[in-house]
């Protein structure tokens, strides 16, 4: 459905993005993750032909974003970074005008216009000038308009981005609902939001994708790593000598205090049980023990950070 | 073609249910209820002494030049002031309110975008206008009017609104801060008027002729005085073309900027 091709965008001397290369199916929920000024709004506002690359090609469904934009823009439902709601309107009005905007024929306006605002939970505020709403009404408002058309794709620049938890919870429903109908590229640097709505992610990092694979393959990339939560009713002064017999074991963290650790080892159960039993024959007061997988946030963090901190420190800089 | 219309009717309503453009209706009614009558007055005062009078030019005792042709240079003033209000806003409150990634990202051209905003700055500029004809249309009951002439002197300024319309939708389309955009604007809708000053300087019957040309007060003058000339109507036309022409290329610019 989306075909980008060694797509670069120089701003001046500023390279924003630099040689992407990806491929998203129809049907698709993509994650399109990165730390800020990675490159995401720019990838995004190339696609939806807001933007022209500097070189490269990026189609969607076959149209090329800048031989044919207006082919492209008929197919996409765009959410930029800031909702783009005219405060002088009424909700139901401005959603009305999107719709003509984009192209819906008259006798169905009524009834795209209706969808979407039950879609997006705005029944109540339909009425009111959207300059009155608060900022999470704004941002479903903008939610609204990218799907009023019923799009084929849509592109959502950080949709949740300050909404209240209840209201997160709500967008990430409603983008759980619109998955199959529409292809979505959902762009953010809040994991959760990924974890809980997409399929595929590519993680971007100084306009370089740096990963893309399913959730899945990408949370077992660093294989067979877990981690250990530990807490204990007595200090514990000394955890690596009281490990030190588990060759297995990579490293061991003091939390907030002598009480807390934190172990990161490789290996299956075995190991685990064995921890556990030294901690017990040490007779530490065990409370608290949790094995858990490296999840999405580590990998992100490697992935991104990770580099910058190698960088730093070739360059001799102190982090 | 839909694109258009669409545009036209969101900005259309946004000036009629503004108040901006009422508080401009109502200060351009307030200023006309004061100027009209006074010239009507000292027009009938004209009249009734007029024998008195030695050395009045026969211009004068036209209804037509003493009052209407005064009421529409009052006009032309004010429009100058008061369109760079209504468009200041078209592209630069786009821009700042970011609702203009919408209209990039809607499958309309950046001809459309720009059509459709100067037609409705030009339905607004029209009701200006027609307020202006207000007077005239009143004065017809107390006096014998000849409406050919006032209908292209009015038409005449309507051009002229056309003009600066043109040129101040893309003074907008240049910036994202409406106060500068209404400044340039009013700079550039004074500034047009000099251009012809140029045909006083210059010494070749060439050179003299251009600024004739190009002079917006020679073409309008033979409007407001009731003659309708092609190269008076493709002077407007073309600077009207130029500067859409213009605003559509900055629209346009931004997808490559």
């Amino acid at each position: 459905m989306i075909q980008v091709k060694d797509l670069t965008k120089d701003f001046g001397p500023r390279r924003a993005i630099d040689h992407l290369n990806f491929t998203v199916n129809k049907g698709d929920v993509v994650g399109f993750l990165g730390p800020n000024g990675a490159g995401k709004s720019t990838t995004m506002k190339i696609i939806t032909g807001f933007m022209a690359p500097s070189s490269g090609q990026a189609s969607v469904a076959g149209f090329d974003v800048f031989e044919s934009p207006i082919e492209v823009k008929k197919r996409i439902g765009y959410l930029p970074e800031t909702p783009p709601v005219y405060g002088d309107m009424y909700v139901r009005d401005y959603l009305e005008y999107v719709a003509a905007l984009k192209g819906v024929s008259k006798d169905k306006i009524k009834s795209f216009v209706k969808n979407s605002i039950e879609k997006t939970n705005l029944g109540d505020v339909q009425t009111r000038l959207i300059h009155h709403l608060s900022k999470g009404f704004k941002q479903r408002v903008g939610i609204a308009q990218a799907i009023v058309s019923d799009p084929e794709v849509l592109i959502l620049d950080e949709p949740t981005v300050g909404l209240d938890p209840k209201q997160v919870a709500e967008i990430r429903d409603l983008i759980k609902a619109l998955k199959g109908q529409h292809t979505i590229i959902l762009s953010t640097h809040v994991l959760p939001e990924v974890q809980a709505t997409c399929e595929k992610i590519i993680i971007i990092n100084n306009g370089k994708i740096v990963a893309q694979d399913s959730i899945h393959s990408l949370a077992m990339m660093e294989k067979g790593q877990r981690r250990l939560q530990i807490r204990t009713r007595k200090d514990v002064l000394d955890m690596i000598s009281i490990l030190s017999s588990i060759p297995q074991i990579l490293s061991v963290k003091e939390g907030s205090n002598q009480k807390e650790w934190e172990i990161s080892l490789q290996g299956g159960d075995d190991v685990i049980e064995a921890i556990s039993a030294c901690l017990v024959a040490k007779g530490l007061g065990l409370l608290e023990f949790t094995p858990t997988k490296l999840d999405l946030e580590d990998v992100f963090i490697k992935l991104t950070y990770g580099q910058a901190t190698k960088e730093n420190l070739k360059n001799g800089v102190e982090i | 073609m839909i694109g258009i219309l669409t545009i036209f009717q969101k900005e259309f309503k946004g000036f009629v249910f503004a108040p901006t453009f009422w508080v401009i209706c109502f200060l351009l009614s307030v200023v006309f209820s004061w100027v009209y009558p006074i010239q009507l007055d000292l027009f009938a005062k004209l009249l009734m002494n007029y024998v008195m009078q030695q050395g009045v030019s026969v211009n004068q005792l036209n209804i037509h030049y003493g009052v209407f042709l005064r009421q529409v240079s009052y006009l032309n003033l004010m429009l100058i002031i008061v369109i760079p209000a209504l468009t200041m806003k078209l592209f630069s409150e786009e821009k700042k309110m970011r609702t203009f990634d919408l209209l990039m990202t809607s499958p309309v051209t950046s001809f459309q975008i720009v059509l459709g905003k100067y037609l409705a700055a030009m339905g607004a500029v029209l009701g200006l206008i027609l307020i202006a004809f207000v007077y005239p249309l009143v004065t017809s009951f107390l006096a014998k009017i000849f409406w050919g002439p006032l209908f292209i002197a009015f038409f005449g300024v309507f051009l002229l609104g056309a003009v600066y319309t043109a040129m101040d939708l893309f003074c907008s389309s240049l910036t994202e801060n409406s106060l500068i955009a209404y400044v340039t604007s009013v700079v550039l809708n004074i500034s047009i008027w000099f251009v012809g000053i140029g045909a006083e300087v210059v010494d070749s019957e060439a050179g003299r002729k251009f600024f004739e040309h190009v002079s917006l007060s020679s073409h309008l003058s033979s409007l407001v005085e009731g003659t309708i000339r092609t190269n008076g109507l493709i002077f407007f036309g073309s600077i009207i073309v130029l500067f859409c022409f213009l605003a559509e290329r900055v629209i346009e610019s931004s997808r490559w900027r």
